[in-house]
Formats: structure tokens, C-alpha cells, sequence
């Protein structure tokens, strides 16, 4: 039996969408390209991720799943965080 | 068990589970991708200045264009699953050919960005790069390793669409049953995911 995973979502859903990461892509790009010093920097960092973030829930359609695949996702992302994390701390007094 | 009940058996396809296994490989591809970003965050963290000097000698605009056309090809791709599970295999097929040809335009960046980087002597373990501060020969040790497996993957990713397209002019692939062809486009977006990671590490911290 198909498995309907598309239905939430039309050929206009995914053009917006897109739309929208070209519209962060802009943002992020001129955050860099302006002198704006740490702020810059800090646009970046925030908007990566949500483009990630929107990749992930719409084209990937993480977010019409069921709820422990969501779970699982959050947990590698964890497990990442905590490498990084940890290794910083490290690195960071050496 | 007698010979009528076996024919009357269909191949059994479980979607969600094909997929669930698809996200597990992904995974793999976080911890592996992950690991690196780990190094760069690192080297970075003590190399600050000199990581940040090396990379103006990137090309920005290489860099944010091969990312407009890998979030362009995640569009198309999403499309083209649309349009086969409503049934419209010409419109499938075309936007994966327009996917496969954005992965084809992409690579085709790194091979002019990389060529200029080798012809002016970078290029790992170069007697160029060799002589500069220690820092950037750890920018750009880190530069062409990881954009260099990402491209890998990138190529992987369009030998996988050209047996979808294979598959989907043999309606192997079709409205009925396309998991196969999902799970592909979800390693297709995680390879543009790591790019629109990568996009800010390398190009755009000058």
C-alpha cells in the first residue's frame, strides 16, 4: 500500500520554500559581506542552521513524520553537539 | 501452501521502513561530515586571523552560486518525487534531468575553482603552501579534503539520479511505488545541507 508522505505538500509549497532559502542565502551573504563585525558573524551562525532546519522539515519532510523519527534526528544532533562540545573545552585551555 | 496462494503473493515494499533505513545511513553521514566540522572548529578556534585572511583568497561568488544551484537542485528533486506520485511521469523525469544537470553544473564550479587553487600551487602538501603560516595550510588542508568529499558525494548523488531516471523510463519507478526515489532525494538534500554548511566556514568568514 503507497504511503501518502506528500500530501501536506504541493509544487507551490516547495517553490515558496525554496524561495525562502534563496532569501536567506541573500541574507547571510550580505551579513558577511558588510562590515557588521560580530554581528555579521552572528547573522550567519543563526541563519545557517534554520536553512537547515528548513531543508530538513520540508524537502526532507522531517516534519509530516511520525514523531520518533524526529526523535532520532535530535539525538544524532546531540551526540554532535556533545563531541563538539566537549572537545572545545578541551582545546579551549590548552 | 499450495501453488495458487503463491502467486496470488505480492512483492511486499515497506515504505517507511525503506526510509527509516535511508535516515539511519544519513546519520552516518552527520557523524562522518560531523568529525570534520569538529577539526575545522578546532583548527579555527586557534587559528583564528590566519583562517580568516585565507579564506578571501576563496571565490566567494563561485562558492554562493554553487550553493543557489544546489538548493535549486533540492527544488527540483522534491518536484520530481511530486510529480511521480501524482502520476506525472514526464514532469518526473524532466525535473530530475534538471536536478542531475544543476549536480553536473556544480561540479563543474569546483573543477574551475580547484584548477585555479592547483595552478597557483595550493593544492595539499604543496612546496607553495608549505612555506605559508602553518594556519593556512590547515584552512586549505581542510578546504579541499572536505570539499572534496562533499563533491564526492555530489557525484555519488548523480549516479544514484541516473539510475532513478533509468528506473522511472522503465516505470520500475512509478505512482505507486516510488520509496527508492525518495530515499535518494533524501541523500540528494543532506548533500545540499552540508554545503549550506560548508558555504559559511570557507567563503564567507572574510
Amino acid at each position: 500500500m503507497p504511503e501518502k508522505v506528500e500530501n501536506h505538500l504541493d509544487y507551490k509549497n516547495y517553490i515558496l520554500i525554496w524561495f525562502t532559502l534563496i532569501i536567506l542565502t541573500t541574507i547571510s551573504v550580505s551579513a558577511s559581506r558588510l562590515n557588521l563585525g560580530q554581528w555579521g558573524i552572528l547573522i550567519v551562525l543563526l541563519v545557517t542552521p534554520i536553512k537547515a532546519g528548513i531543508v530538513v522539515n520540508y524537502f526532507m519532510h522531517l516534519k509530516y513524520e511520525k514523531p520518533y523519527m524526529q526523535f532520532m534526528l535530535s539525538i544524532v544532533l546531540a551526540v554532535l553537539a556533545v563531541f563538539i562540545g566537549l572537545t572545545f573545552f578541551d582545546i579551549a585551555f590548552r | 501452501m499450495n501453488p495458487s496462494n503463491m502467486i496470488a503473493i505480492e512483492h511486499h515494499k515497506d515504505a517507511e521502513g525503506s526510509r527509516l533505513g535511508m535516515w539511519l545511513f544519513l546519520y552516518t553521514e552527520i557523524i562522518l561530515f560531523g568529525g570534520l566540522f569538529l577539526l575545522y572548529a578546532m583548527y579555527r578556534m586557534k587559528n583564528a586571523e590566519t583562517f580568516h585572511h585565507a579564506s578571501s583568497e576563496l571565490n566567494t561568488f563561485i562558492g554562493v552560486l554553487n550553493t543557489i544551484i544546489l538548493i535549486t537542485s533540492s527544488l527540483t528533486m522534491a518536484l520530481s518525487i511530486l510529480a511521480t506520485e501524482k502520476g506525472n511521469k514526464n514532469l518526473a523525469i524532466i525535473f530530475l534531468i534538471i536536478t542531475i544537470l544543476l549536480g553536473c553544473g556544480f561540479l563543474t564550479n569546483k573543477y574551475f575553482e580547484w584548477s585555479a587553487k592547483i595552478h597557483h600551487g595550493i593544492y595539499p602538501n604543496s612546496p607553495v603552501l608549505l612555506k605559508r603560516p602553518s594556519g593556512e595550510i590547515l584552512f586549505f588542508g581542510l578546504y579541499f579534503t572536505m570539499t572534496g568529499l562533499h563533491g564526492l558525494h555530489v557525484l555519488i548523488g548523480i549516479l544514484v539520479m541516473l539510475i532513478m531516471l533509468f528506473m522511472i523510463l522503465k516505470n520500475k519507478i512509478n505512482s505507486k511505488d516510488f520509496g527508492i526515489l525518495e530515499n535518494s532525494g533524501l541523500y540528494w538534500h543532506l548533500v545540499d545541507i552540508i554545503w549550506i554548511f560548508l558555504l559559511p566556514l570557507f567563503y564567507l568568514i572574510s
